[in-house]
């Protein structure tokens, strides 16, 4: 890591490298982003369109959706995003422990988010009998919900190799086996986190299905393997984010972190644009 | 709204230490903002101020993640233009298309 001495040195919005002053990474991010705008606007609009002229029998959105379980997973990722936003605050400061603090939670909130979304079809394809093929409605619904849903489990994807690429030692030949360990980081990882939600989501049907106390020994009984699994994985995970060596990443890489950032923000404000025009105005 | 974006260094290094609080206070707006919006849909309002409220307020919110979030109120004109190009190309396809579905000619047959 380079000394906080050398912290602020590079201007971060400006490059005078290339003719349009804007770093080349940055300006094919936004450049994505703009085409990304133009794919969701169709998405939504189609949505709407079917919403407002409606085919006979198609089921009133508002008996579908839960507003709760919406909002909330609106909030958790309005929180990823401030987190994200601190990463790359974070990272242009050579600030790796907050830079790597602030990615996981980065990461936790997208997971929460993935698994509401998880839930909510689940919900509604098993109790509301809403599904992709059943109703115009669900066909329009899924597409749009399920492309963002995708974005986010790439942004989660990205920011999980990301926050494994922040390990990679400075002095490469003294450790020759620092791919592998990486490779090794990314699947333990991986697998930590779906077997997580996994837990978290069997827990949930566990405790409605039998109440808390019973549920909870229900749950227990049923998954100990897994419970087991789990806090193996988090126990590696925990040696492995303490390398021992000095780590090839610094303010030079905020480039890198900020292209991630821009790219995670744009998820938010697509779901800004989503829950107010899919869900929100259901309800008025 | 964007700022000069070259700055001095040291000018520079006070931005990135103020960053820290303006991302949270802008956090919080945004969740306060989300509150507000939960909360309207239960209030017995025209479904006209409604509507354009619940709009707004997603502007708002929009707003303030691109200008501050994602750094275009300090990064170079440029990046502001090119992502509303994309913008308004998308926006106004929205419009586009909801108008012509809108129009009683291409209203579907079977719709309700």
């Amino acid at each position: 890591m380079s000394s906080n001495a050398a912290a602020g040195t590079i201007d971060h919005h400006f490059d005078p490298t290339t003719s349009t002053g804007v770093p080349n990474k940055k300006l094919l991010m936004w450049l994505f982003l703009a085409s990304d705008c133009m794919f969701f606007g169709c998405l939504i609009s189609t949505h709407l369109i079917y919403r407002l002229h409606p085919p006979p029998g198609t089921p009133a959105a508002k008996d579908v959706f839960s507003i709760e379980l919406t909002s909330f997973s609106t909030f958790i990722l309005l929180m990823s995003s401030l987190m994200m936003a601190l990463a790359v605050n974070a990272i242009q400061k050579s600030n790796l422990k907050s830079l790597r603090a602030s990615l996981l939670m980065t990461i936790f909130f997208g997971c929460i988010f993935l698994g509401c979304q998880v839930y909510e079809f689940n919900n509604f394809v098993l109790e509301k009998h809403l599904t992709i093929t059943n109703s115009i409605l669900g066909t329009t619904f899924f597409t749009l919900t399920g492309t963002h849903g995708t974005h986010v489990a790439v942004g989660v994807l990205w920011l999980l190799l990301m926050y494994v690429r922040s390990f990679q030692p400075r002095e490469m030949d003294k450790h020759p086996w620092w791919f592998i360990r990486n490779v090794f980081h990314v699947v333990v990882a991986i697998g930590t986190i779906l077997l997580g939600m996994n837990v978290v989501i069997e827990c949930t049907r566990s405790l409605q299905a039998h109440g808390f106390a019973s549920g909870l020994a229900a749950f227990g009984q049923a998954y100990f393997l897994r419970l087991v699994a789990l806090a193996v994985g988090a126990g590696v995970l925990m040696r492995l984010a303490r390398p021992g060596y000095a780590v090839a990443f610094d303010e030079k890489n905020a480039i890198d972190v900020e292209m991630m950032g821009l790219y995670w923000h744009f998820v938010d404000i697509v779901w800004i644009v989503i829950f107010t025009a899919v869900y929100l105005l259901e309800y008025i | 709204m964007s700022a000069p974006a070259h700055a001095s260094p040291a000018g520079e290094h006070a931005l990135e230490e103020s960053k820290f609080q303006i991302f949270v206070q802008i956090a919080m707006i945004l969740a306060v903002i989300t509150g507000v919006e939960i909360i309207m849909v239960y209030m017995p309002f025209a479904h006209a101020f409604l509507f354009w409220t619940l709009s707004i307020l997603s502007a708002v919110k929009f707003l303030f993640v691109i200008f501050i979030f994602m750094h275009l109120r300090w990064d170079r004109p440029l990046c502001t233009v090119i992502f509303f190009i994309g913008l308004i190309l998308g926006g106004g396809t929205m419009w586009a298309l909801l108008q012509l579905f809108g129009a009683q000619a291409s209203v579907p047959l079977s719709a309700g």
